[in-house]
């Protein structure tokens, strides 16, 4: 077993649990979007840095926790960082994310509501007919498709943040193995086999890729407003 | 390594990535139709539409920018007008910026003179290429008598052990620090990957170099070949590892040509492969060609690369020196760090320190580009001024005044001419605002426009960061859109986004790309701040 200080707290965990594990069992939940613990972590929202010590901040997903280390989750620095990453993300994001049919909440905007980053989406500001809009002074994007060539998922490329999450889902929970990215930079998107819709790809519809997506990327298609069951977030 | 020859082979065979030939490949291999696509989209090199006859790639970054080169890929675009049997693109940095401006035309190198010239030559095939003549370089300890005695001596000595430790503390007394950029002590790196237990391990050469104004690997390689083989031997024998890889950027041909010779030679004389001159040692090199992007000379973007995924950096640590190459210890070091290595061994550590400047320690390569009279790649004392440098290479071009200059590379902030005077060293250059960086001394004349320069940098790190992280990905394309609608505007730049996105880039990126994108652009407003409009200097003065 090795001791970390998380916030002042210590506890005990065994080797080779990563920071953002040992919070948790602390009760402290670092925000994150790119993970979920079913699967194999790998660190690229940066919602989840924390504190450490040492000259750069380090993604508590991926970081192994080390006998002796002092974590903070929680700086002037740390929360800049997580509330303009979130700003970020949401200058691409579409404004109307919200009225996808999700099985889950949108984890995006409820981490926007939680740092109180004001966003004209779904009806809190006029964004007069564009998808996107600015937020914070980061200028909207935009440009990316939707993509509703499958019968029961529907993908909203511009909503997408690239956390790797349906990818790993696909490969790793379901064995599958259709969803990967194309493109590089700000181009990267996800994709179906070699890039085709995902209707016409060897995708079989089981929709874990929809269940795990944290945004209005994947959302459900063909339920009627209302329907019993689903959570309209 | 596997998928990425596969593809490559299957380029070579076809022109370009067809998806009938992927399926097939995919099937083949019984990998997922997805990981293709990520390569094949990923990676600059492969071509996933019909090529035509003729492919001219027009650089777009700093070296050639600064010599004109804006517009030229338009311009060449109009020249060819009507033609479906040429493709005018750009393209990042091609590592030959003694040529700017310079395009490559199915995969040759040249400068572009007058574009009505420059069409037609490339048409017809009769584009000269520029080579400067092989020279003799100081660090070279053999001259024209027999190489690899370094090797052959610690080879033949009884303990094995005791090689390993002198190597190192020669190293170490030296002071040899990583020549790719971020300056890691060598003897140090060694000395770590030795202690690691696990085996296999492996040396990778970075021969990756992609940083705008950066070309110096490039003419050690094409030079000086067998220094770098010797370095990578001797860096296997030290940390016990048996098997060696060059990651070469693919645009350079000459250098991979110079290797290979060199390779086929060293073999022959049994300096490479099983046994290395009788001794318990094995070991031997192989050179892999990267499908392209300055990530790659990222470490362990590279890494990933040899496994056949896309060149995104890792989050660290583990650092390479643990948990490289397939998970092994792994030993990553740059072209120029290796092959400094046996002159240094042969010569001793306090040879080494005498041949630096004062204080200062060794003998640095250094790309000179911009407007200077003799662009090219210079070999210095440690400790050299700037202002010296750029004297040794002719002057300022056109026997103007020094404005600016950026010491390292398109990563490393400008500086003002009243700095020149600073000697060219780790330290002193850190000291001065700015660094060693890349080994790339990139000059700036008078009346040159400094924003459209910052933009033109931070539109490259925009253009080749991988996406893999958020602000990496989001901020270099939002910091670039306000670039360019500041310079078609003039209105000024929103200052506190732009360091919002600082903050972003240089806290929250999983690398150095994230870190430095927007360096550049803050060291202009610093310094130029009258033209940066927006930036706090410029509004003082209002």
């Amino acid at each position: 077993m090795i001791g970390v200080t998380i916030d002042g707290r210590r506890i005990d965990v065994p080797g080779g649990t990563t920071i953002w594990e040992a919070a948790r069992r602390l009760g402290v939940d670092i925000p994150v979007l790119c993970h979920d613990p079913r699967l194999e972590p790998v660190g690229v929202c940066r919602i989840c840095l924390v504190d450490i010590g040492e000259k750069k901040l380090t993604a508590a997903c991926v970081r192994r926790a080390e006998d002796e280390m002092e974590v903070r989750t929680s700086t002037p620095t740390l929360d800049a960082c997580r509330r303009g990453l979130v700003e970020l993300l949401l200058s691409d994001y579409p404004c109307d994310a919200a009225d996808r049919f999700k099985t889950a909440p949108d984890e995006l905007l409820g981490l926007a509501r939680e740092l109180g980053v004001a966003w004209p989406g779904n009806g809190a500001g006029s964004t007069a007919g564009a998808r996107t809009a600015d937020v914070g002074g980061i200028l909207a994007g935009g440009g990316r498709p939707v993509d509703d060539s499958s019968k029961v998922i529907s993908v909203d490329h511009q909503a997408c943040i690239l956390c790797d999450r349906c990818i790993r889902a696909c490969d790793d929970i379901q064995v599958n193995e259709v969803i990967g990215r194309t493109g590089k930079g700000y181009a990267s998107r996800i994709a179906f086999d070699l890039d085709v819709p995902m209707g016409e790809s060897t995708c079989v519809a089981c929709g874990e890729c929809e269940k795990v997506c944290p945004t209005g990327a994947l959302s459900l298609r063909d339920l009627a407003a209302g329907a019993d069951g689903w959570e309209r977030v | 390594m596997r998928l990425i020859r596969e593809l490559e082979k299957l380029q070579e065979e076809r022109g370009y990535l067809d998806p009938a030939s992927l399926r097939e490949l995919a099937s083949r291999l019984r990998t997922p139709l997805y990981r293709l696509e990520g390569l094949a989209s990923f990676y600059p090199h492969f071509r996933t539409w019909p090529v035509p006859a003729v492919t001219i790639s027009v650089c777009r970054d700093m070296a050639c920018h600064l010599a004109g080169g804006d517009g030229v890929a338009d311009a060449l675009e109009v020249e060819m007008a009507g033609r479906d049997d040429v493709r005018v693109e750009e393209t990042s940095c091609l590592g030959c910026c003694e040529l700017a401006p310079a395009a490559r035309v199915n995969g040759r190198a040249s400068r572009i003179g007058g574009i009505g010239d420059f069409g037609r030559e490339a048409l017809d095939g009769s584009l000269s290429v520029e080579r400067p003549a092989p020279r003799a370089w100081r660090c070279d300890p053999y001259g024209t008598g027999s190489r690899y005695r370094v090797l052959s001596e610690a080879l033949a000595e009884e303990s094995a052990d005791s090689a390993r430790d002198r190597i190192v503390k020669v190293l170490e007394g030296a002071g040899l620090r990583g020549m790719g950029g971020a300056g890691f002590p060598t003897g140090l790196k060694w000395k770590l990957v030795r202690r690691e237990e696990t085996v296999p391990k492996y040396v990778v050469c970075n021969a990756d170099e992609s940083e705008p104004g950066t070309f110096k690997d490039r003419v050690i390689m094409e030079d000086l070949p067998h220094l770098l083989v010797e370095g990578m031997a001797l860096g296997g024998f030290v940390v016990g590892a048996d098997r060696g890889i060059i990651y070469l950027r693919h645009e350079y041909a000459e250098a991979r040509m110079a290797l290979d010779a060199e390779l086929r030679t060293a073999r022959a004389a049994g300096l490479l492969g099983r046994r290395v001159l009788g001794s318990d040692f094995s070991f031997d090199i192989e050179i892999f060609v990267s499908p392209g992007g300055y990530i790659l000379g990222e470490e362990t973007a590279l890494l990933e690369a040899l496994e056949d995924r896309r060149g995104e950096p890792r989050n660290k640590p583990p650092f390479p020196g643990q948990v490289g190459l397939h998970g092994r210890p792994t030993l990553v070091n740059n072209v120029e760090t290796l092959a400094l290595v046996p002159g240094i061994l042969k010569h001793g550590s306090e040879w080494w320190r005498s041949l630096g400047k004062g204080e200062h320690a060794g003998l640095k390569f250094i790309a000179v580009s911009g407007h200077v009279e003799r662009p090219g790649v210079y070999e210095i004392e440690m400790g050299t001024t700037v202002r010296e440098l750029i004297e040794e290479a002719g002057g300022v071009s056109g026997g103007r005044a020094l404005k600016a200059f950026a010491p390292g590379g398109a990563s490393s902030n400008f500086l003002p001419a009243d700095r020149a005077d600073v000697p060219m060293d780790f330290a002193t250059l850190e000291e001065a605002g700015s660094m060693l960086g890349s080994g790339a001394l990139v000059v700036v004349a008078e009346d040159t426009p400094m924003l459209p320069l910052a933009a033109n940098v931070v539109r490259f790190f925009r253009n080749e960061s991988c996406g893999k992280c958020v602000p990496c990905r989001v901020g270099t394309e939002k910091a670039s859109e306000m670039l360019e609608s500041t310079m078609a505007t003039g209105a000024p730049l929103d200052w506190e986004t732009i360091e919002k996105l600082q903050l972003l880039l240089c806290e929250t990126s999983i690398c150095g790309l994230g870190y430095v994108a927007l360096n550049p652009l803050l060291s202009v407003a610093e310094h130029w701040p009258h033209e940066v409009p927006g930036s706090p200097g410029s509004r003082h003065d209002e």
